[in-house]
């Protein structure tokens, strides 16, 4: 009798770990169809909801992976212009630009996957792409080096792998 | 990439170590080894459920531990910034005082921060529709009705960036001058909570005025919905009723709920019913339902298909109509019969783009077939070169033409489109025949009401034009233009010419400063005195070994801007031109948008163009020769474009 619980628990557990094996397989070969594998699977496995997300679940997770980023770095440069106030205008410039992800790019991107127009969610994320670069290349426009290289690569990178997964959408 | 945590970057994303856990050990549970005196049937279930703990255990640190890649090459590389547009252009050449100027990023120049108010101002148009301000996409429900042109359009109200979606709307008399209305349809039901999508409208025989459109339920399944006029007598249809029945059709059985959307006008079959078009996908292959409706509130499914072409993916705004073989007016959307052949049109989703074919229609099987497969819906010709989607066709029967209405997004980032608070315009609309020479393709050309913003023509007759030579047409302004001009080579110069393998395009090939003998020559519009900015739109002529000639006709936006935050592509593709036929174009400019059209339409490119410095009184037009070898004779007129009221 003990036997037969015994056996009725672990194959009831044996059930519920099959699925998430199978949820991590299709994380993984998304991810690995991205520029950065790695970045990706990083931002899926930190979320419990890409466990049982979809492709446009798993998207939904990379714009908000790109949301935080961006208000993560809005924040470095209101910083940085106390602490660099000679390097103003690029900054100022940069903080229009991560506005525009923030504020724009991230809720119509959000928007395009749930109503299934992902061609739009791949615009905002292309241009979250574009705005980071921008924002890299005013300082040396200024003649000035950057003090917002990792961020404006991070941002890059991570925009480019959720645009990867959209484009998986169309 | 190196780990260490930077003072600016407390929080480094890209520096954890990963390590490849190994599989552990299936442990022993808890348990003693059986000593010799249990049981024989007690060791059994021991053993059993050791096994199976085992297996439970394995599968547990399987499941749970993320198994990444030994090979940790595929770690993310340093991210490489965008590799910037072509800035140093090759030497244009000798003679004539064709500038060495190149491109060079500023260096803490006089504008700081590149985009002045002055200069977004600029970029508005002057005689394209475009709301007042922010958001739109796709041109929805043209039509002539009771006198006036409607043109409503997906519009998002609250910030210049795509949202929940109502329909715009706006009215004219002449598909140039426009009158803004209220806001035509909003999300106010459940079956379009989630945006009013694009649709059609449909007059009927007794002038009845339908639209079909698609809505975005609260649960965003794509349904098709039925809706009219309020008052059907007053002619600027500012009140719109939906059908209560609504939606009257929603995704069909083995349709995604997410690929169903854009439902053309509706036509008549020979069994007198009305039958419709909707565009989507079944894995990677574009498709196009088709449903007949007696009344447009109960919908029959067909068959099969109107069209498929595999590969292209989803199907968005189709339209189908007829075009006329040999008559030079457009057809209302019924026609049908032995002078008559048919396009379909589909804007494919995966890569933005408008492609047509031109083919033959079956009415009583509800089915198409392309001309020549080769150059298939999706695969073949486009509408335009440049940014051009989400187009629509409708029949104006009020000058029996086709009349083609298109978005055209910016291409600038949206950082500026908010602080400039708007975003899209629409393309000039353009009538549509079959180009009769060719028989295989459709030729565009801007409506002729157009031309009645045309004053103060400059023409210029018979102007010789040297291999490396640039002219300047000095004219009061140049940022709203008309354009027409005739190009002849010499024609020794082209017999003389030993032909080589052609192996040029307009877009990898350097733009107008790559130099061969027969070309590159055209026009920079948008130009600074200095060419440090400008927008070459341009023949190029190469000679096969076959002593064959190729033209292609590009628009370049490679210079076209100082600033580097907009898109400086190169657009094009190859026209036909026909024996005994001289080159020709024509060009539109106004303001960010410039719309070029060779061999009366058979080729067309819609750019968009943000200078900083070639604006308001410092844009100039140029007229250049960059072949090395070749003179080229260029007959040209030139108008000054008003503003229109739009």
């Amino acid at each position: 009798m003990k036997f037969i619980i015994i056996l009725f628990l672990l194959l009831i557990l044996q059930e519920t770990l099959l699925p998430s094996m199978a949820d991590t397989k299709f994380i993984e070969n998304t991810c690995k169809a991205t520029p950065s594998s790695h970045l990706c699977l990083k931002i899926m496995l930190a979320n419990p909801k890409s466990q049982n997300a979809d492709l446009t679940g798993l998207a939904l997770i990379g714009v908000a992976a790109v949301k935080d980023k961006g208000v993560e770095i809005i924040q470095q440069i209101v910083a940085l212009k106390k602490s660099t106030p000679e390097l103003k205008q690029a900054l100022d410039y940069c903080l229009d630009a991560y506005h525009a992800v923030v504020d724009a790019d991230v809720p119509s991107s959000n928007e395009a996957l749930r109503g299934g127009l992902a061609k739009f969610a791949e615009d905002g994320m292309a241009d979250s792409v574009v705005e980071s670069q921008a924002c890299e290349r005013r300082f040396s426009e200024h003649g000035e080096r950057s003090p917002m290289t990792n961020s404006n690569n991070a941002m890059n990178d991570v925009a480019n792998v959720v645009r990867a997964i959209v484009r998986m959408l169309l | 990439m190196a780990s260490s945590s930077d003072l600016e970057n407390p929080n480094a994303i890209s520096s954890l170590p990963y390590s490849y856990a190994p599989l552990s050990d299936g442990e022993q549970p808890a348990g003693d080894e059986p000593t010799t005196g249990l049981h024989p049937k007690k060791a059994t279930i021991f053993f059993v459920c050791a096994f199976l703990s085992v297996t439970f255990l394995v599968a547990l640190f399987a499941g749970n531990e993320h198994v990444l890649p030994k090979d940790l090459s595929t770690n993310a590389a340093p991210s490489m910034a965008v590799t910037p547009a072509i800035t140093t252009p090759l030497s244009r050449g000798v003679d004539k005082g064709v500038s060495e100027k190149s491109f060079r990023p500023f260096l803490g120049a006089e504008n700081s921060y590149p985009w002045s108010s002055n200069m977004l101002d600029w970029q508005r148009t002057s005689f394209h529709f475009q709301p007042e301000n922010n958001w739109m996409n796709d041109p929805n429900g043209p039509v002539f009705y009771q006198g006036w042109y409607h043109l409503f359009y997906q519009y998002h109200p609250d910030a210049p960036v795509w949202g929940k979606i109502v329909w715009g709307h706006a009215v004219s008399k002449d598909l140039i001058n426009w009158r803004h209305l209220p806001i035509a349809m909003e999300t106010d039901q459940w079956y379009d909570e989630q945006g009013v999508w694009t649709g059609s409208a449909t007059i009927l025989p007794d002038g009845q005025l339908v639209v079909i459109y698609t809505g975005s339920t609260n649960e965003s399944v794509q349904v098709q919905n039925l809706a009219y006029p309020a008052d059907p007598s007053d002619p600027l249809l500012i009140n719109w009723v939906k059908y209560p029945g609504n939606p009257v059709l929603v995704p069909p059985p083995g349709i995604d709920n997410k690929d169903f959307r854009d439902p053309t006008t509706a036509w008549k079959t020979p069994e007198g019913k009305w039958r419709i078009t909707i565009g989507s996908k079944i894995n990677k292959t574009g498709i196009s339902l088709v449903y007949d409706t007696e009344d447009f509130k109960t919908f029959e499914l067909l068959d099969g298909v109107l069209h498929a072409v595999p590969g292209t993916g989803m199907w968005e705004c189709v339209d189908f109509y007829p075009i006329s073989k040999q008559a030079e007016n457009g057809l209302d959307t019924s026609v049908d019969g032995p002078g008559v052949k048919h396009v379909v049109k589909a804007s494919m989703d995966d890569d933005r783009n408008d492609y047509y074919a031109i083919g033959s229609y079956d009415a009583y099987k509800g089915k198409w077939t392309p001309d020549n497969p080769t150059l298939d819906v999706g695969i073949g010709l486009r509408y335009d070169y440049g940014i051009y989607y989400a187009s629509k066709t409708f029949y104006d029967q009020n000058k029996q033409r086709r009349v083609l209405w298109s978005w055209i997004k910016e291409t600038d980032t949206e950082a500026s489109d908010i602080s400039k608070g708007w975003a899209s315009l629409m393309g000039v609309p353009r009538t549509i025949l079959l180009d009769k020479k060719t028989q295989s393709n459709i030729i565009q050309w801007p409506v002729e009401e157009i031309n009645a913003l045309r004053t103060n023509a400059t023409v210029f007759n018979n102007l010789v034009m040297e291999a490396g030579s640039l002219v300047p047409l000095y004219l009061p302004t140049a940022s709203q233009l008309d354009i027409v001009a005739e190009f002849e080579l010499d024609e020794q110069t082209v017999m003389r010419l030993n032909g080589a393998d052609v192996a040029y395009d307009c877009a990898t090939k350097g733009g107008a400063a790559t130099r061969g003998a027969l070309g590159p020559f055209g026009f920079s519009v948008l130009a600074h005195e200095g060419l440090i900015e400008h927008t070459p739109v341009y023949f190029y002529v190469a000679k096969g070994v076959d002593g064959n000639l190729k033209t292609f006709f590009c628009a370049d936006q490679s210079r076209s801007s100082t600033a580097t935050d907009v898109d400086k592509s190169i657009y094009g593709n190859i026209v036909p031109v026909l024996n005994g036929e001289k080159l020709s174009m024509r060009i539109l400019v106004d303001h960010s948008i410039v719309e070029s059209f060779a061999q009366e339409g058979r080729t067309c490119i819609t750019s968009r163009v943000y200078p900083t410095k070639a604006i308001y009184n410092n844009a100039r037009l140029f007229l250049f020769n960059n072949a090395t070898a070749a003179t080229v004779t260029a007959s040209v007129s030139v108008w000054q474009m008003k503003s229109a009221e739009i």
